[in-house]
């Protein structure tokens, strides 16, 4: 059957290893939603966070690079993790509007820079591209019943101007996409608030300091479960949940859910489709008392 | 950083004010410090601010003043998250954020003065990586920051859970064309030494 929609895929680094299941639950999902994605071949890592800590210059040209790579692929660049989605989207924004970076980095990666590609995060792509309406008429199964806290983090939708997937202080498009496959949504106050990212490595203490900050917000809100968007925050949220639950003497048992998993759920995909047996804080007890599983 | 080098006090004149330096992380940055009216609002909504000695407001301030020695001796360039609230709020487009990234690579430069070392080194480690494989190998990450660190039991309890689980890889492949990467590493380092770029 023809594809409706086709998309130049990258995954980043954290999707082929870490965030396996984000990586799984994304190409079933588009699957079912018969949306075409190609994998971009050879893409690079974008240099997340260390590289644009450091030199920026490095940051922008693997960007660069990576969307020359992508060029060959047919489609907008359909894009899965945070990080790398505002890298990418940076990157067009500096070198429209800087053009000494733009030509230092012509230099660097020895080709002409092209801006015109759209990058997407998959959020986009359901809300937008396919719509909540041809999303709701996929749901075989609505997430009736299910409380969802949508968790954005930093880098989906900060700075103004830059990423431009939704307002930047009251974004609404994970509510928007989880509510049209039939579950509930809470208000909460730290969904936008920083989980201390890659502090997971050189400084736990941050991490687990802000991302209680962030659970605790989530159960106090009345929230089954948390869904995100980025697999450094689901790393924070989901594998050291134990550990924080530990340093505060406090039991949250929070499953934190990729999107893909939450929708591809509602579209009827098993959990074998999902990963779901990858998730630390098992969401079994939790779908099974909701019926969804 | 210490109460005495936070103390210590401020004198204000041609010899201790570097505006050289303070040219230099603007044309970084692509942003002006001297937008700045000390409003706050960076500050305020910063998660990172305490753990900074100098949170963003001031670091600005520091800078306005010529004052960069400050920023740099201390840790609160290598504590900020780059989560972009403070750009994203600033009412003067002080693109605070971008000048941070500007701080951190002149300290980078200057193998800075901090003591903030585990920051720097998973940086380091990270960059590493990619020009080693083109991809990041996040076991390889962990692992070898343990051992430089001098942190053998970090996260050691987390290990066999996220391997049962398929979320450490214990093999990397290398990228076909790990060789496009290393020319993107040198070109940019002889733009460097030719003085192309900053």
């Amino acid at each position: 059957m023809k594809k409706l929609l086709n998309y130049a895929y990258y995954p980043g680094c954290s999707l082929h290893a870490s965030a396996g299941e984000y990586d799984l639950s994304t190409r079933e999902l588009f699957k079912a939603l018969k949306i075409g994605l190609t994998e971009v071949p050879d893409w690079f890592c974008c240099g997340a966070t260390p590289a644009h800590n450091v030199d920026e210059l490095l940051s922008l040209s693997l960007c660069a690079k990576n969307l020359e790579l992508a060029e060959k692929v047919e489609g907008d660049l359909a894009v899965a993790c945070a990080a790398c989605f505002s890298r990418l989207k940076f990157t067009q924004h500096t070198l429209e509007e800087n053009a000494t970076k733009r030509k230092q980095v012509e230099k660097a990666i020895d080709a002409p820079v092209k801006l015109d590609g759209k990058v997407k995060h998959l959020l986009e792509i359901l809300a937008g591209d396919l719509g909540l309406e041809r999303l709701a008429a996929s749901v075989n199964k609505p997430l009736a019943g299910l409380k969802v806290a949508c968790y954005y983090g930093c880098l989906l939708t900060r700075p103004t101007d830059v990423p431009n997937l939704d307002c930047t202080e009251a974004p609404t498009i994970m509510e928007r996409v989880i509510e049209a496959v039939g579950a509930e949504t809470v208000a909460w106050s730290h969904r936008l608030e920083c989980c201390g990212a890659n502090f997971t490595l050189s400084r736990p203490g941050v991490v687990i300091q802000l991302t209680n900050a962030i659970l605790d917000s989530a159960k106090a809100a009345g929230a089954d479960c948390i869904m995100v968007g980025c697999p450094l925050c689901h790393g924070n949220l989901d594998i050291r949940q134990k550990e924080i639950e530990g340093v505060y003497k406090t039991n949250y048992n929070l499953p934190v859910f990729y999107l893909t998993q939450l929708v591809g759920l509602s579209v009827g995909l098993g959990s074998g489709k999902l990963g779901l047996d990858a998730m630390i804080v098992s969401p079994m007890p939790l779908l099974k008392e909701k019926g969804l599983l | 950083m210490d109460a005495r080098v936070k103390k210590k006090k401020m004198i204000l004149s041609q010899g201790t004010m570097d505006v050289d330096f303070v040219r230099k992380v603007e044309a970084l940055s692509d942003t002006s410090v001297r937008r700045c009216f000390q409003c706050g609002k960076c500050s305020a909504g910063c998660p990172m601010a305490t753990f900074m000695e100098h949170p963003p407001n001031r670091v600005v301030r520091l800078l306005q003043l010529g004052q960069w020695r400050r920023i740099l001796e201390g840790r609160s360039i290598w504590y900020c998250a780059s989560c972009e609230t403070c750009s994203t709020r600033c009412p003067n487009k002080v693109h605070l954020a971008s000048i941070m990234d500007a701080l951190r690579k002149l300290s980078w430069d200057a193998e800075g003065p901090s003591k903030e070392s585990y920051v720097q080194l998973a940086n380091k480690l990270f960059l590493q990586n990619i020009r080693s494989y083109g991809r990041q190998y996040e076991m390889r990450l962990a692992a070898v920051f343990n051992v430089k660190s001098g942190q053998f039991l970090k996260d050691l309890s987390l290990g066999p859970k996220l391997l049962a689980k398929g979320k450490l890889k214990m093999f990397h492949s290398k990228n076909r064309n790990l060789s496009e990467i290393g020319k993107i590493f040198t070109r940019i380092e002889e733009m460097r030494k030719n003085g192309e770029a900053l």
